[in-house]
């Protein structure tokens, strides 16, 4: 599956999402209206908590007429009002959450379902894998302590946060990341055991569901996204570099990967009007050719990066013995392989 | 399924030459994960295939639009033949008197994913399996949502009927109001979990429940309509409704806004599916392809629709059953779909399409279905599963890899020979056991890319377990799915182009004796004389396979001596001499007297070590 914005690291793209924090949920109110500039931390949805006990008690009747609820809608100035009073990160009053904003931008729409559309000029990194619905949060960098996995889960775990950690996951980094409150995890990699047993669910029929987002939004709430995939790579210095250019400021993650509707994992960083200028603009050239840096999705590399030297004129036959057009490409760690095409993803 | 032409379209095709007079024509196959599109053009007054170039579907973002796939593949063509094809995005039609342009373009899709379709009201297991087999040739799912007082009708007429077998997935615990009610909530979860494109009501109203199991799925897609207002691409939902006639109106009415009835025939009987399948094809082309992205560029660039993949190779599978007097058998392994058609030489026709099963996005749902074990019965090395399952998720993510290895390659034809075998198992049981194929042809990227043909052949062996004697043709070109739409704009090309370039692969004649092989013992002596008049004989030992060398464009006589109790089509024992010469191919002459139905070794090591000696006999 292609990177949805062209590669995995976009220093600077204009976006429009719709902030829906996952699941259908009855009572959604736009706390915003179109046209309307939002700040990362700004409250933008009002949600009643959901009541599953809906009125479906009994056997349904001939006669009911098809009914069409409306929602409720809000006028700008009492949005505006709401914005300017309350802040996202707070706690909900009982019975009901509001939900931040976690990009910066201008409100575009407002959906049916009372989801607000944001268009915002961001630097996205999009995931190979992930899972659990949008959260917005404070992005935080997980210093590792010396002594290993054991050590580090000792360490605190700032609630509300989305956590980076460099190296790869491992079960009870998330079970200690869930219990500390943390909104979301950004990390390299993790054993797919150790994934859908934290996940409770089956990570084939997550991303193959006709229905994924209803999905994603009854696992643990905790969102995840994975840089490098499955296994046990760790993330690439330049991007862990990029992400600790932007520790402390509000991002927004989405787990969200689906097959049937190809989508991958998304960790969105609103740029200021100074970073949006210093950055260079770039259209993503998605052509495998001499200079670009790839990943390898599959084989005996799969997940490793690096950069193509060059293109073979002539398909090439590969150790399994299929014929395919092939690049010769310089991996990080300095080894030359011959690739075929078909399994390089352009990530720059 | 023929569409209305648009205005733009109408022009375009006012501007084009008669298809039947084409000098060149430009097919495009757009598959879920590769787009291959193949020039034709006349060569010494015959159609031949020119050059083909291949290319990624572009349906997800960054490329989202389905034309941009198929001019990339276009562009390898362009460099190759020097012709120009695509002006400014535009394709160039008719061909022009410098030779750039194609007089004729036309198209198959099957990508975009299936046509998702719920059955609703009394649906017992038989009318859903008749819905199931009026939509079996097309890229459609369906799943059965029986009304909640029909389920528990069934369930209590059951329950007085001694000995009767309780319904598949239904609780033998009584139907309590508050049973029914959270069975009614279930089917709205599920209604809103499988996202359906479209609705059948079936039932005739004449069962204990009355006419409540229909007004209960009109009922149900009310309320789902409710529930999911914010889905606006799901409602109105197109409901076809197959139930008794007398409550059309009245469901209409109940229904209102929440959908758009179609009233089709009353669904009774087998006799009766055609209405079902018409309505259905029409459903796919309007909620699937022509939702496509780009899909209004390819309607204008192309001289006929669009149709469905698996619609022009069942014109094509028929067409050769009809000409050649042959029962034919196809075979399409493809990433998001398994299709297997059956053409008689009588004109019979039995299609399967296994929606959403494949060896690329649709690798996922074979595994839930045959599970690892399935797989790993085919591997001759021990793998977990958890590497299987990383395997299907990595392959799912990323459906147009290639195996870099050995390991990944003898996994994905381990798979591809799982999806054959469960699309083989669909069909209406018996029909492929007493189907003797005269030719099997297969295509789809994991068999026309097997590095060996061999590897090919003894998939295909593996999974569609034949019997007797017949032949093995593989489509190196991909050109069989793109024959049918040829046809239907120009038969004579599709002819041609079949006969002098897609059915050039072809991997040998095969013979299969079954019965009662004898073990340890030699099943069959096989005596083969050249046109060159040399003799070899061969005796086949139960349990194995051989090959007797015999190439391409060889021909050899052939007779068959099967031992007492082994049949080789014409009863135990019988002693058969073909009447005509049989031809050779990329393989040889394969002998499999393995025995059917194939049973593997249960022992792991033995099975392991038999399936490295097949391999090596047959030479894969």
């Amino acid at each position: 599956m292609a990177y949805p914005l062209g590669w995995s690291v976009r220093l600077q793209v204009v976006v429009r999402r719709e902030r829906w924090p996952g699941g259908s949920r009855a009572g959604a109110v736009a706390l915003v209206y179109p046209g309307q500039t939002v700040e990362p931390d700004q409250p933008v949805i009002r949600l009643k908590r959901e009541e599953r006990a809906e009125k479906l008690g009994g056997l349904p009747r001939l006669s009911l007429p098809a009914v069409t609820r409306k929602l409720p809608a809000i006028q700008p100035t009492q949005a505006h009002h709401l914005s300017d009073t309350q802040t996202a990160l707070a706690v909900p009053a009982l019975g009901e959450e509001t939900v931040p904003a976690g990009l910066r931008g201008r409100v575009v729409d407002v959906t049916a379902r009372g989801g607000v559309v944001i268009e915002s000029q961001v630097m996205a990194i999009q995931g190979v894998l992930g899972a659990g619905p949008q959260v917005a949060g404070v992005l935080t960098l997980w210093q590792a302590l010396d002594g290993g996995a054991a050590r580090s889960i000792q360490q605190p775990i700032p609630p509300g946060a989305i956590l980076v950690v460099p190296g790869p996951l491992s079960f009870l980094l998330l079970r200690h990341a869930l219990n500390s409150g943390v909104v979301g995890i950004v990390a390299s990699s993790i054993f797919l055991r150790d994934l859908e047993g934290f996940l409770h669910a089956d990570l084939l029929e997550l991303v193959n569901s006709p229905n994924a987002e209803d999905r994603q939004s009854r696992l643990p709430p905790l969102t995840i996204m994975l840089t490098e995939g499955l296994g046990s790579l760790a993330m690439p210095a330049r991007l862990l570099q990029l992400l600790r250019c932007y520790q402390g400021r509000v991002a927004l993650l989405s787990g969200f990967t689906s097959v049937r509707r190809p989508t991958l994992p998304e960790l969105l960083i609103s740029l200021t009007a100074a970073e949006a200028e210093a950055l260079p603009s770039q259209k993503p050239d998605l052509a495998l050719a001499p200079g670009a840096r790839v990943r390898i999705c599959s084989g005996d590399y799969c997940g490793r990066t690096g950069e193509i030297l060059s293109l073979f004129l002539h398909r090439q036959r590969l150790p399994s013995g299929v014929r395919a057009h092939a690049a010769r490409v310089l991996l990080e760690e300095g080894e030359v392989v011959v690739v075929a095409l078909a399994c390089l993803d352009r990530i720059g | 399924m023929q569409t209305q032409l648009n205005q733009q379209e109408g022009q375009a095709a006012a501007h084009r030459k008669d298809a039947a007079a084409a000098n060149s024509i430009l097919v495009a196959d757009c598959g879920s994960v590769l787009t291959k599109v193949s020039l034709l053009g006349l060569v010494e007054g015959q159609y031949r295939l020119m050059a083909r170039g291949e290319a990624p579907t572009t349906l997800a973002a960054p490329r989202e639009d389905i034309t941009r796939g198929i001019a990339q593949a276009i562009n390898e063509i362009e460099l190759v033949t020097g012709r120009q094809i695509i002006v400014d995005g535009h394709l160039l039609e008719p061909e022009q008197p410098d030779g750039n342009g194609v007089d004729v373009f036309v198209a198959t899709i099957s990508a975009g994913g299936p046509l998702r379709l719920v059955v609703l009201g009394a649906a017992s297991p038989a009318l859903t399996d008749l819905v199931s087999q009026a939509v079996s040739g097309l890229y459609a799912e369906t799943q059965a949502l029986p009304s909640p007082t029909f389920t528990a009708s069934m369930a209590a007429g059951q329950l007085t009927q001694p000995g009767a077998t309780p319904l598949p997935g239904v609780s033998p615990l009584p139907w309590t109001p508050e049973r029914l009610a959270l069975e009614w909530r279930r089917q709205l979860d599920r209604l809103r979990e499988l996202q359906p494109h479209a609705a059948i009501i079936v039932g005739m109203a004449d069962g204990p429940a009355g006419a409540t199991p229909i007004q209960e799925a009109c009922q149900l897609l009310v309320n789902a309509a409710q529930e999911q207002r914010e889905k606006t691409r799901l409602f109105p939902l197109p409901v076809l409704y197959a139930a008794a006639p007398q409550y059309v109106e009245a469901s209409r009415r109940l229904i209102n806004g929440a959908g758009e009835v179609t009233r089709l025939d009353p669904l009774v009987s087998a006799s009766n599916l055609s209405p079902i399948s018409l309505a259905a094809s029409s459903l796919y082309e309007r909620s699937i392809l022509r939702r496509l992205p780009g899909s209004e560029t390819l309607w204008s660039w192309s001289s006929a629709s669009p149709v469905a993949t698996a619609t022009s190779l069942s014109s094509l599978v028929r067409f050769l059953a009809h000409h050649y007097t042959m029962n034919v058998m196809a075979v399409d392994a493809g990433g998001a779909n398994t299709t297997l058609l059956l053409a008689g030489e009588r004109g019979e026709f039995i299609p399967m399409v296994k929606a959403g099963i494949g060896v690329g996005s649709g690798l996922g749902e074979l595994l839930k279905r045959v599970g690892s074990q399935h797989i790993s019965r085919w591997l001759p090395f021990d793998v977990s599963d958890e590497e299987l399952r990383q395997f299907v998720l990595n392959t799912m993510l990323h459906p147009h890899v290639v195996p870099s290895n050995q390991r990944e390659l003898q996994i994905s034809q381990a798979f591809a020979r799982e999806a054959i075998l469960l699309t083989a198992e669909a069909l209406k049981a018996g029909a492929l056991s007493n189907f003797s194929p005269d030719l099997i042809l297969a295509t789809g990227g994991v068999l026309a890319h097997a590095p060996r043909p061999a590897q090919a052949a003894l998939m295909l062996l593996d999974a569609l377990q034949p019997r007797g004697v017949t032949s093995l043709v593989l489509d190196r070109t991909l050109l069989f799915q793109q024959l049918g739409a040829i046809a239907t704009v120009n038969p004579v090309a599709a002819v041609q182009v079949n006969e002098n370039d897609a059915v050039t692969h072809r991997l040998g004649t095969c013979v299969i004796p079954y019965g009662t092989l004898p073990p340890d013992q030699i099943a069959l002596r096989v005596v083969v004389e050249y046109s060159n008049g040399r003799q070899v004989q061969v005796e086949v030992m139960s349990g194995s396979i051989e090959v007797v060398p015999l190439r391409l464009n060889e021909q050899a006589l052939l007779t068959l001596y099967p031992a007492q109790t082994v049949d080789v089509g014409l009863g135990p024992g019988e002693r058969a001499r073909a009447a005509e010469e049989i031809d050779g191919g990329l393989v040889g002459l394969i002998i499999d007297a393995r025995g059917r139905p194939l049973v593997l070794p249960a022992d792991k090591a033995e099975r392991q070590a038999r399936l490295l000696q097949w391999s090596q006999a047959i030479g894969a």
